[in-house]
C-alpha cells in the first residue's frame, strides 16, 4: 500500500494521479467516495444521520518544485512547492511530470572546481535533462511539478524509506483503520478525506471540510522523529507508538479520552504538545462552520521535505489502531 | 558500440571504491577474453597483455581507473547511527539527503533534523561532513552492529538511466567508462600488442597506478579518464571547463601533470584525422593517474583522453554518449599511432 502510495506524484496543486490511487483503495471501504474539483479525495463510510460525525482527515499532496523559466540551452528554473529541504538538493535525481515523465538531475559544481560556499536558494537551481529547449517545450511546459526520486524501500525490521511518505502514510493509516473496522458497530458516523495542497496552506482541508461538515476530527499527519542532530525536547522516537496532539487549538477533552484508549487498548503512544497551532489540517479543519473538536494523530517521520523519509510501519499501525478504537467507542462523544 | 554501453552498464552496477575494488575487479576479469595474459598485483591492479598481429616499435600503455569514489564507516553511535568518512573527494552536499547501500543489501540514508526545526542559518549553510550520519533503521548499536562493522564500505545506488538527447547518468561513469573502452578493444582482433592496466586507488591519490607504471614499464601511456565540465546553466566562458557534445578532451596540465606537448598535438591531429570531435579544458583543475604514471620509472610519456562528465563524484555523473564514442576512436587512433611512432 505504501509503496502504490509513495510511487505516484502528486504535488501541490496537481495531485490527481495520487488521488486516485486513494480513491482506488478508499473504494475497498465505501461506494460513496469522489474526487471534487480541487482534487480532494471524501468518502461517506458509515452515515446513519443520527450519530456525531467522525471525520479522518491526511492530505495527499507531497511537497516539490514546479517549472518557472526554460533557459535557450535547456536549462530548467524552478519554483518551490511547499517548503522542500534546499541543503539535499544537490545531484539529486528528479522527475518532471509534463506530457511525458523526464529525468533530470539538479546541477551541482564537482569538488574539483568547487570554491564558493553557501546551500542554493531555490531560484538558484538549475535542473539538467539532456535536453535542449526546443525538445523540452514539446515534452513539457511551465508550470509542471516536478518530485525528487526515491525507490520505496524496505529498511531494517518495520522502517520503511520514500519519498511523500509525509503524509501518504498518514493515507495508509486511515486505509488500514477501515479495514480493521469493516463490518464493525461504529459510535459515529464515518466521514473520510484525502486533502490537497496541506504543503501550501491547507486549502484543499478548508475546502473539503465544509460540506462534511464534521462534530469530530481525527487529523492524520507525520511528525518529526528524533535525528542525532535534532533537539531531544521536540521530537518523538521512532518505533515508539502514535503520537497523540496535545495544543491550545486542540480539544483537550478528545486528546484525553485517546490518551485513555491507548491505555486501556494497550496500543503504543507518545504526547505531542504543541504551543498554539499543529502545522496541520486540523487547524483550518477545527475552525469550519462552528467549529470541530479535533486532535491530530501523528506519525513520528525522520528526514521531513527531503527525497528519503522514514517511517516505521508499527506507527503507521499503532495509529490505525487507535483510530479504530476510537471510531468504535467513541470516548469524549459518548462521555 | 551498443556493447560498449552495456559493458558500461555493467561495470556501474558494480561497488568498489578505493580499497574495496573486489567485486568491480571480478567483473573485469569475467568480460575479458581468453585470449589476454592477465594478472592481478599486490595492490589489486589488473594487468592485461594482449598479443596483436605485430609487435609494436613502442610499448603502449593504457590505464583507467576500476574504483568509484564512496563512504567508509568509522564509528556506530549508541543509537544505531553510522559515522563515515568519504573514500575520494565527495561534497557533503551531494551527500545528505541520498539513499546509500552496502554489500550485503542494507539500505541507508543520510538526513538530518527536519527544515521546519532548522535555524535560518542552518538552512543557509551547507552541511559538514562531519555532522552526517547514516540512518540504517537500527534502534541501538547492537542492532546496527548485526548488519554493519567498522570499515564497510557504502556506495551511491546505482540507477542507469538515459536522459535527453543521448545522455547518460549513473554514479559511476567515473572511471568505468575508461575501464569499459578497455574491455571492448581487448575484445576485438589487434595489430599490435598492448597492454591495459585496471588500475585500483586512484580516488585516493593514485595509488595503484604508481605500481602498476612500474611493472609494466612502457614507452608511452594513454589514461582513460572522465573529466569535470561544468557547461551548465549559471557557468560562463572558462568556468565551462569543458563542454558535453564537444567530443573528446585531450588534457595540457590538470593538478598532477603537465602533459607531454608533442603528444597533446598529436592527439588533435589524429583526431581530426579520424573526424572525431575533440576538445580541452580551459581551467586547470582535477587529476588523474596519469600524475602518478608520467613520472614512474624514470618518466613515462603520457596523454590522458577524457570523457567530458557532469556532477562528478555524486550519485548523478552525466555524460554524452557521443563523447565515449569520440574518447573510444580516439584511444584507439592514438594507440597505432604510438605503437607505431
Amino acid at each position: 500500500m505504501l509503496y502504490s502510495l509513495c510511487s505516484v506524484d502528486g504535488v501541490s496543486g496537481d495531485e490527481r494521479s495520487a488521488s486516485e490511487v486513494a480513491l482506488s483503495m478508499l473504494k475497498n471501504y465505501t461506494d460513496d467516495c469522489s474526487i471534487d474539483d480541487f482534487g480532494n479525495v471524501t468518502g461517506h463510510i458509515v452515515n446513519t444521520g443520527n450519530k456525531p460525525k467522525l471525520l479522518l482527515d491526511a492530505h495527499i499532496d507531497r511537497v516539490g518544485l514546479i517549472v518557472s523559466f526554460i533557459d535557450d540551452n535547456g536549462f530548467i528554473k524552478v519554483g518551490a512547492v511547499g517548503g522542500p529541504d534546499r541543503r539535499v538538493l544537490a545531484a539529486q535525481s528528479v522527475t518532471i511530470h509534463g506530457k511525458e515523465k523526464i529525468k533530470g538531475v539538479v546541477s551541482v559544481l564537482p569538488p574539483h572546481v568547487k570554491s564558493g560556499d553557501g546551500v542554493p536558494k531555490i531560484e538558484e537551481l538549475v535542473i539538467d535533462t539532456g535536453y535542449t529547449k526546443q525538445e523540452l517545450e514539446s515534452r513539457i511546459e511551465l508550470g509542471d511539478r516536478i518530485t525528487f526520486d526515491c525507490e520505496p524501500t524496505a529498511m531494517l525490521g518495520t522502517r520503511y524509506c520514500a519519498g511523500a511518505l509525509d503524509d501518504r502514510c498518514g493515507v495508509a493509516s486511515i486505509l488500514v483503520a477501515l479495514e480493521i473496522l469493516k463490518g464493525k458497530e461504529l459510535a459515529f458516523d464515518l466521514d473520510v478525506s484525502f486533502t490537497t495542497q496541506e504543503e501550501t496552506g491547507e486549502r484543499g482541508a478548508k475546502i473539503a471540510v465544509y460540506d462534511l461538515d464534521p462534530d469530530y476530527l481525527l487529523e492524520m499527519d507525520v511528525s518529526f522523529a528524533k535525528t542525532p542532530d535534532s533537539d531531544r525536547a521536540k521530537c518523538a522516537d521512532m518505533s515508539k507508538g502514535v503520537m497523540i496532539g496535545i495544543a491550545p487549538s486542540l480539544s483537550r477533552e478528545l486528546s484525553n479520552s485517546l490518551i485513555s484508549l491507548a491505555k486501556t487498548e494497550k496500543i503504543p503512544y507518545q504526547l505531542e504538545v504543541m504551543g498554539g497551532e499543529t502545522g496541520t489540517n486540523a487547524d483550518t479543519m477545527s475552525v469550519n462552520k462552528s467549529g470541530a473538536k479535533a486532535c491530530t494523530l501523528s506519525i513520528p517521520l525522520k528526514f521531513m521535505h527531503t527525497p528519503a523519509e522514514i517511517i516505521d510501519t508499527e506507527d503507521v499501525i499503532s495509529t490505525a489502531k487507535l483510530i479504530a478504537a476510537f471510531a468504535k467507542k467513541g470516548g469524549a462523544a459518548n462521555g | 558500440m551498443a556493447e560498449l554501453f552495456d559493458i558500461i552498464k555493467k561495470l556501474c552496477n558494480a561497488d568498489g571504491t578505493s580499497g574495496d575494488e573486489g567485486d568491480v575487479t571480478k567483473l573485469i576479469l569475467s568480460m575479458l577474453p581468453s585470449d589476454c595474459d592477465t594478472k592481478i598485483d599486490p595492490l589489486g591492479n589488473i594487468i592485461v597483455n594482449k598479443k596483436g598481429a605485430k609487435t609494436p616499435k613502442n610499448k603502449v600503455m593504457l590505464a583507467a581507473h576500476q574504483d568509484e569514489v564512496g563512504f567508509i564507516m568509522t564509528y556506530i553511535t549508541d543509537d544505531g547511527n553510522l559515522k563515515f568518512t568519504t573514500v575520494g573527494g565527495i561534497n557533503p552536499e551531494v551527500v545528505i539527503g541520498r539513499q546509500l547501500h552496502f554489500k550485503n543489501g542494507t539500505v541507508g540514508i543520510v538526513g538530518g533534523k527536519a527544515i521546519h526545526q532548522q535555524s535560518p542559518k542552518e538552512r543557509d549553510n551547507p552541511v559538514k561532513l562531519d555532522t552526517l550520519t547514516i540512518d540504517i533503521g537500527a534502534s541501538s548499536k547492537a542492532e546496527a552492529e548485526k548488519y554493519v562493522s567498522l570499515g564497510d564500505c557504502a556506495y551511491f545506488r546505482s540507477d542507469y538511466t538515459e536522459l535527453g538527447n543521448g545522455y547518460l547518468r549513473e554514479k559511476a561513469l567515473d572511471d568505468r567508462i575508461g575501464c569499459a573502452i578497455m574491455i571492448d578493444m581487448l575484445n576485438s582482433e589487434l595489430p599490435y600488442d598492448v597492454t591495459c592496466v585496471f588500475t585500483v586507488q586512484e580516488e585516493i591519490g593514485t595509488r595503484g597506478a604508481k605500481v602498476a607504471a612500474y611493472t609494466v614499464k612502457p614507452d608511452y601511456a594513454i589514461v582513460l579518464e572522465t573529466t569535470t565540465a561544468c557547461d551548465f546553466a549559471g557557468n560562463d566562458g572558462e568556468k565551462r571547463v569543458c563542454e558535453l557534445g564537444k567530443g573528446c578532451v585531450v588534457s595540457y596540465m590538470d593538478r598532477g601533470t603537465i602533459y607531454d606537448r608533442e603528444l597533446y598535438h598529436l592527439g588533435f591531429e589524429k583526431a581530426k584525422e579520424i573526424g572525431a570531435p575533440c576538445q580541452t579544458k580551459t581551467l586547470v583543475a582535477g587529476g588523474n593517474d596519469s600524475g602518478a604514471i608520467h613520472t614512474s620509472v624514470g618518466g613515462i610519456r603520457t596523454v590522458a583522453l577524457s570523457v567530458p562528465c557532469r556532477y562528478l563524484h555524486s550519485p548523478s555523473c552525466m555524460i554524452k554518449k557521443s563523447d565515449v564514442t569520440s574518447t573510444a576512436r580516439l584511444a584507439y587512433a592514438m594507440y597505432l599511432a604510438l605503437a607505431e611512432k
